[in-house]
This record gives structure tokens, sequence and C-alpha cells, in this order.
């Protein structure tokens, strides 16, 4: 069997659904950052693999690589706020941290 | 894949999977159990590495250069269209490191079971043994990967994982500040060399186009030949090796890339008046990367806090392996390195030695007093690299390894026998409480002062490899002279070469002309040994221009060098001294003191060690990887490597002998005269010493030398309070100037408003007032409503249920794009057909 672009984006499609059901179903705010690691890593492949089979050129692993780089920054922030959560609430379950609602 | 290269491989991944297990199932396993499963995956390792070294031994000359050239290389990826090449570097120079690396760091996982047992390691309650030895299983698996890589990439990428190791293993008492503290200092200053080695790196991939290190070297010989406008025959042996072995798309690929790496020694780089080429600073940038690892002046400040580490990773990282990969690096790069850069490593080697040794007499913390050795003689490996003494460098390295490692080790049961006492001024006559300790350090102390007989071939550690340093030094200094040593055909005056040999020589992998277009000299030499004339070859007897430039070695340089060899093994002996003989100063230390079997028999097993790699294996075997690491065309006549492709063994250069008739006499008894100083000085405790240090000059210079010659005040007054100035300026501009200009206009604004007020106060009756009040207000309200009952649901603070909805409209938008128009024809074909059932119906 051949690997084709299918392949690639049904298995971006199951990574973006298991992220996605990651976010909804964790209380853990870190099982929530890993969820978006997915969905974000989710789009990665999806660019590799269009570049792969349709552009050939690199503008797919650019836009990966920019994508890579953010996510590292964004999980340091998330993770900063974590921290401060969890010296204000005593915890990092995402549903108890509702204070700021109006 | 040859066995060599699966063993060696295997060896690598071994202690990988004891840190996967470690880390994931570590706390699991338990105390002494995590530490033995660490233990055994070493010990597999060193017993593989073994059965590749001695079997390599074994091998005749012809089998380990066809295996060394056969080693498989894989594409991994491409960057671009630059291929990156996974693959095994293997010569006698990785076989030889791979097992000191395995062997040392085998035997201080034993002493660090017995030095755990007794240490104190949870942190809020948390054991963190396991995560000890997880880390050292992930720094023998870096370490091992970082001496086998063929290519710079993964070097540099093994290099960070060292790093990362490092810093993990020096914190390890996080919950101590100063631990910490040190191990974010190692951290950084490793950055600052690593950003040079990363700019290095670029260099080799802009212009010699690879990472492998063989086609790098390839390459960046062929750019100087070509640059120099020197026949082509005269590449080394290496090379022409590489091109006949490596096919012809890989030969034309290194020849295509020499005539784009030709602007590495054409292009001029100027800097502070001093002018050098591209290919000097390429090779000073990945220089930079050993200077942080190797903690080379500048950077050294950080190797003497890593102390903070427990001890038995002081010996194997901060001593044995992890710091002498600068030096090995350096090593592997050798080809890469332009005279110029050459100098630049001597003289960093020379500041190194000779300050850490002055530092090391006034150090009374006896892991520091070790610090600033390693620090020291680290120096003299990078000096003999510097001055072209690689194979006794890189001898040095070894043997440096197992009597550094051997002595840190000592130390770490000193201090756990004395319950953490690390002051040698508070110990004193722990000879009877640890005897064994006592007597196998004072091999450690012999090794390091370089104990031998002159005359008589015998001696131990430094004797062979640091004086061998010192005497390519000295003839380096002394009989340096670039006609001696020139080949034949840079020399006007030489006879013709048999025109045989040049044939024979001439470099044609597989038919492909390498670089002859556009290189006239090049070109003609090529052509007319072709026609079979080939005497118009010593036209071309314009030295290469990095040649032109070789500079002797300064005489002050190597003077240096052999007077801090007086300046060791004085201030080994001082420590040895003060820690184990005379009469006990601190009673409550020497009560205490005991040690224990777990601990020692490492001891006894370096020591042997010591000796072992003093006389046997290495030392030919680093001789006899030389020639192909080293003989490229531009380091011609360093090192024995006399003539391009025609090396006898390094080190065995022409002037050794007498080399060594100089300095035999002079540095030979060196360890004796410290020795003899230190005790007369220290024989009876400290108070001699404290005497001394009344005296004017010699105050001065033990402040100057206690506070580590100001480096670290220099530091942190330019970078620390450098940066914080910097920000401090920077808000004193931002307050003044930005906020000024939103104060300044707030208040004109202000004003304005409450003029155009006053004006417009007049005709304005109260009761319009009142009603655009009315207006106002209402409509805020309405808004305030709106908003208040649009929020509930919007604002619950809810976030996985915004995570839902976001989801499900998703998928419901998803859903209509994708089957809206089936839908709207499924809607209206069933309306049609009802309407059509309700038309039938009368």
């Amino acid at each position: 069997m051949t690997i084709g672009l299918t392949h690639y984006l049904i298995l971006s499609a199951a990574m973006f659904a298991c992220g996605v059901m990651c976010m909804m179903l964790k209380r853990n705010a870190v099982g929530v950052l890993v969820g978006i690691e997915l969905l974000l890593n989710a789009a990665n492949v999806n660019f590799v693999a269009f570049a792969r089979y349709r552009t050939g050129a690199m503008d797919g692993q650019i836009a990966a690589v920019f994508v890579i780089l953010l996510a590292a920054a964004e999980a340091a922030i998330a993770i900063a706020i974590f921290m401060n959560f969890y010296n204000n609430a005593a915890t990092i379950d995402v549903d108890r941290g509702a204070t700021l609602r109006g | 894949m040859s066995t060599f290269e699966q063993y060696l491989a295997i060896g690598v991944v071994i202690p990988l999977i004891s840190f996967v297990m470690l880390a994931f199932f570590g706390h699991r396993i338990g105390k002494p159990a995590a530490g033995w499963v660490a233990t055994v995956a070493i010990m597999l390792s060193c017993v593989l590495s073994g059965m590749v070294f001695f079997r390599w031994m074994g091998l005749p000359e012809s089998e380990r250069t066809e295996l060394t050239a056969g080693a498989a290389r894989y594409t991994w990826a491409y960057l671009g269209t630059l291929p990156i090449t996974v693959g095994v570097k293997l010569d006698s120079l990785t076989v030889a490191m791979y097992f000191m690396v395995t062997f040392v760091a085998g035997f201080i996982h034993v002493f660090s079971i017995g030095y755990m047992a007794g240490h104190s390691d949870e942190v809020d309650g948390v054991s963190k043994y396991h995560r000890f030895f997880a880390y050292l299983s992930l720094f023998c698996f870096s370490m091992l990967g970082l001496v086998i890589s063929s290519s710079l990439l993964f070097m540099f990428i093994f290099w960070e994982l060292v790093g990362l190791c490092s810093y993990l293993l020096i914190g390890f008492y996080f919950d101590r500040k100063y631990a910490s503290n040190a191990a974010m200092k190692a951290f950084i200053t490793n950055r600052v060399g690593d950003f040079g080695f990363l700019c290095g790196l670029m260099l080799v991939v802009l212009y010699l186009g690879t990472f492998d290190l063989d086609q790098a070297a390839v390459t960046f010989e062929l750019a100087s030949v070509n640059a120099s406008e020197a026949p082509m025959a005269h590449t080394s042996a290496f090379a022409q090796d590489w091109m006949a072995r490596a096919g012809p798309e890989a030969a034309s690929t290194a020849s295509a890339n020499a005539t784009r790496a030709m602007a590495l020694f054409t292009m001029p780089v100027g800097f502070l008046g001093f002018g050098f080429t591209l290919a000097t600073l390429m090779g000073i940038g990945l220089f930079c990367g050993a200077i942080g690892k190797s903690a080379q002046v500048p950077l050294q400040v950080w190797l003497p806090d890593a102390m903070a580490g427990p001890t038995p990773v002081s010996a194997l990282i901060h001593a044995a392996t992890m710091v002498a990969a600068g030096v090995y690096l350096v090593a592997r790069i050798y080809r890469l390195l332009t005279p110029s850069a050459q100098m630049f490593i001597a003289v960093i080697g020379c500041a190194t030695l000779t300050i850490a040794a002055l530092i090391a007499i006034v150090q009374t913390d006896i892991k520091k007093v070790l610090a600033y050795s390693t620090l020291s003689q680290l120096g003299y490996m990078i000096f003999g690299m510097g001055v072209g003494a690689w194979t006794a460098a890189l001898f040095h390295l070894i043997t440096h390894a197992f009597f550094k490692a051997l002595m840190f080790l000592g130390s770490g049961q000193v201090i756990e026998g004395c319950h953490h006492e690390q002051d040698i001024r508070k110990m004193g006559g722990l000879r009877s409480k640890m005897p064994v300790t006592c007597w196998t350090f004072f091999i450690g102390v012999l090794a390091i002062a370089g104990f031998g007989l002159p005359g008589a071939h015998l001696g131990v550690g430094g004797y062979f490899s640091k004086d061998e340093i010192l005497a390519v030094a000295y003839d380096r200094s002394h009989h340096w002279d670039v006609g001696e040593h020139m080949p034949e055909w840079m020399d006007p005056h030489a006879p013709a070469v048999p025109h045989e040999r040049r044939e024979g020589m001439r470099l044609e992998p597989h038919g492909a002309a390498p670089i002859r277009a556009g290189h006239g000299l090049v070109a003609g030499a090529s052509a007319s040994a072709e026609e079979g004339h080939g005497e118009d070859v010593h036209s071309a007897s314009a030295r290469l221009p990095i040649l032109q430039n070789m500079p002797p070695l300064p005489r002050g340089m190597f003077w240096l060098a052999l007077i801090i060899a007086y300046v060791t093994p004085f201030y080994m002996m001082r420590c040895w001294w003060l820690t184990f003989m005379g009469k006990p100063r601190d009673h409550h230390v020497h009560e205490h003191a005991h040690e224990t079997p777990m601990m020692y028999v490492p001891l006894i097993v370096l020591a042997i060690g010591t000796f072992v790699s003093s006389y046997l294996w290495f030392r030919p075997l680093l001789a006899h990887v030389a020639p192909a690491a080293t003989d490229a065309a531009m380091v011609v006549g360093l090192d024995g490597a006399a003539e391009a492709g025609h090396a006898a063994a390094a080190g065995e250069f022409i002037n050794l002998h007498a080399a060594h008739e100089f300095l035999n006499p002079r540095v030979g008894w060196s360890w004796l005269a410290g020795f003899l100083v230190a005790w007369l000085i220290y024989r009876s405790g400290l108070a001699t010493a404290q005497k001394l240090v009344k005296l004017p000059f010699v105050g001065t210079a033990h402040h100057v030398l206690e506070n580590k010659l100001y480096f670290d005040h220099v530091y942190d007054f330019v970078l620390v309070r450098g940066c914080v100035g910097l920000a401090k300026l920077c808000r004193y501009v931002f307050d003044a100037l930005v906020d000024g200009i939103v104060n300044v206009s707030a208040a004109l604004t202000a004003r304005f408003a409450s003029w155009t007020g006053r004006q417009l106060d007049m005709p304005i009756q109260r009761g319009d007032l009142g009603l655009v009040d009315a207006v106002v207000n209402g409509v805020a309200e309405g808004m305030f409503r709106l908003g208040d009952g649009v929020r509930r649901p919007q604002s619950a603070g809810r976030i996985r249920v915004y995570v839902m909805v976001a989801a499900g409209s998703a998928a419901i938008v998803l859903l209509a794009v994708l089957f809206g128009p089936q839908i709207v024809d499924g809607i209206s074909a069933w309306m049609k057909t009802t309407a059509e059932a309700k038309a039938s119906v009368p």
C-alpha cells in the first residue's frame, strides 16, 4: 500500500478530534494544554502533507516550523498562567477557574 | 554496517533505555534498585565497547582503514537540498574515547550507589534517588552519542544534550539556592559558547555545504588548495582516499562545494584591526563551543561553581568526560582549522592553564582545588591542540579522565566520610581513617604531577602525556620554521618531484575533474600532468596563503606552560597533604571519618586504570588515527604529518627527540620540586602558609587569586549590572518621554474640554440637559441590561463548555458546508413529494 495524502489527512483529522476531545474532557489545565498541542500538531501534519503532495515547495514546512515556535511560546505562557493560577487557587482544575466571570 | 558499528550503536542505546525506564518507572523501582538499573546499563555498554576496543586493537592497519571508510552513512532528512546524514564515525579515536567513557562512567555509577546511599535525596517528601540515576543514564547516552557522531549537526545535538544533563545534575539539589544558581550559571555560560558553535556550524553549512565531518574536511581542503592555487596533486592522502571512495556523485558535490568554499579563504574579515579569513572565523566559531564546554578562558567561570552538584557528577561530567568533549570537538574539526585559528586556540589554552593553576593554589575547598586543576589540565589539552600536538592532547585527555575521575571520587569519599566537610583546612590526618582513599588519591596526584623518572621509561599519567604536549610546543616555538617543515612542492629550491609519484597522487575521482574550470593554475597543473610534462607544477610554488601566515609559537607561551608544570604538583601536593597527612586539625571531622567498600573499590579500579592508560593501548591507537585526522594540506608539517599523504605516526615528528632532550632536565623533575615546596610549607599544618600570606607581595597576590582574578566581579559589573542599568535607562526614557507626551496631551485635552464646556454652557438650558442626560442614560441602561442578559450564558467561565460550543458549532458549519446542498435538495424533494401527495388526495 502506498501512503498518500489521504492517509495523512485522516491521521491529522484523528489527531484533531483527539485534541478537541482532550480539551473538552480534561479538567486538568495541563491536560487542556496537551489537547491544544494535539490540535496544533494536527494542523502541522496537514501543512506538511499538503506541501509534500501538492505544492512540493517548502512553504508548508515553514508554516509548520512557525506553528511549532508559536506552540512553544504559547506553552510557556500558559504554564506561567497555570503557576499563578495554582498559587491563587491551589488547584489547576479549569472548572474552578471561573472567578473572573462577571 | 559492520559489527563494530552495531556494537557501538547498541552501546549508545542501552543507557537511553535505562533512562526511559528510570524516568517513567523509577519511583516504583525504588532506592537501591534504580541505581543498579543504570549501573548495569552502562556496564553492558562498557562490555560491548570493550569487545570493540580489543578486537579493534587486534586488527591490522589496512582493515581498520577499510572499516573507517566503509562506515555506513544514512540520509536522515533533507534541509532543502542539503542532506542531513546520520552515521557512526568509526576510527581509533572513537574506539578509544568510547571505551574510556564507558569504563570510567561504569565505575562512577558503582561509586554513585554508595555515595547516594548516604545522602538525603528527598525534596518535599519525594525521593529524587531514581532521578539522579535517570540523569546519569541520559548523560551516558548523550556523551556516547557525541563520541560516535559522524556529522557536526548530531554532534551539536548531543552537545546540547550533555549540557542539559550537566545543568540537571549540577542543580540536583535544587532546593539549595547555590546549587540552582550554579546550574543556571553553567547553562547560560555554555549558551555563550554554543552561540559561537552555532555560527561556525552555519558557516560550515553555508560554504562547505555538508554536515558530514569527513566531507566538510575534504571540501575545506580542496577549497584551500584551490584558493592557494597549489597543484591539485598536493591534497592529502585522506582527501584523495575519500574522493576515491565516495563515488563520483559525492566527489563532484564536494568539488562543486569547494569552488564555492574558496570564498572562505579569499574573503577577508577585519575585526579590531586584525585581518583574517572567513575560514579562520569559522574555525574560531566552532572552537567557541569548546571554550564553553571545556570551560576555557574567558568562559571558565562556570566550572568551579558546578562543584555544587553531587561529587560523582563532578567526577563523571565535570572532570572526565563532558568537559573534555570540547577537546574532542577540536580534535574532530582539526582539519577545518587554519593556522590562525590554531594560534587562537593555543592562546586560549595557554591563558586557561596558567590562570586556573594559579587560582588552584589558594583554594581551600577540596572539590574546588580539583575543579581548578581540571581547568588547568583542560587548558593543557586545548593548548596542545593549538600547537599541533593532536595525539598528545588526546592522550592527555584519556589519562586525565582516569586520574581526575579517581581524585574526584576520592574527594567524594572524603566528603562523604567527613559528613559533608569540604574544607581541607579542617581535615588532615585522614590517612589512618581512610587508607585506601588516601593512597589511591596519591596515585592520582602522582599522575597529574607527571611523576616519572626521566631517562627510564617509567612514569605515570601526565609524565607521558603532558610532557609530550610540552615537547611539541617546544618544537613549535623554538625550531619552527615554515621552510623546514614545508612540503617540497612549496619550496622553490627543492629537487623536482619524480613524475611517477605526482601521477600517483593526482586527484582524479572516477574521471570527474575536480574544480578545474576557472582556476588557471590548477587547471594548468592538471592538464600538464596529463600531457606528461609536469615540470610547471613547480611554478605553483606560491605558498598557501594560510601557511604564509603560520607563525611560530611565541616562546613565552611555551615557557608559561612549562612553569605551570611546576605549579601543578605544588597545588596537588598541598591538597593531598592537607587532607590526608599531618595531624588532624578538626577532631570532630576526624572522629567520624570512615570509608566504605562500595566507594573505594571503584577507586582501586580507576587507580589501576591510571597506570594502564599511561602505558598500554591508548597512545598507539591515537597515534594511529592522527595522520587521517590531521594531515590536511594546510596543517602539513605539524604534528608529524610531515607531508601530504606521507605521514609517519603523528607525534613522532622530526624534532620530538631533540625536544625531549631539551625538556627532560628542565621539566622531568618538576613533580619532585613541586612536591618538595608543598611539603616544606604544609608539613606542619597551616602555620607556615599563614605566615607567608602576611608578606606584602604574597598577601596581595593571595587576595587577587582568592577573588579568582576578578572574573566574576567583572562579569557581574559589565553584564549583570550593565543589563540592569540598561533596563533602568529604558524605563527612565519611557517614563519621561512616552508618559510625558501622554500626560501632556491628556492635560491639554482636559483644558480644552473645560474651556469649550464653559463656552457652550451659556446658551443651553437646564431642561435640554435633562433630556440629553435621560437619553444617554437610557441607552446606557438598556445596553447594560442587554449585555447582562447575554453575558450569563456567554461568560460562565467554563472553558470546557466554550470548547464544546466552538467544536459543536464548527461541526455544524462543516456539515452545512459539506452536505448543505444535499440537505437542501433532500428537503425540497420531500416537500415536493408531500405537496404532490396532498395534491393527489382530493
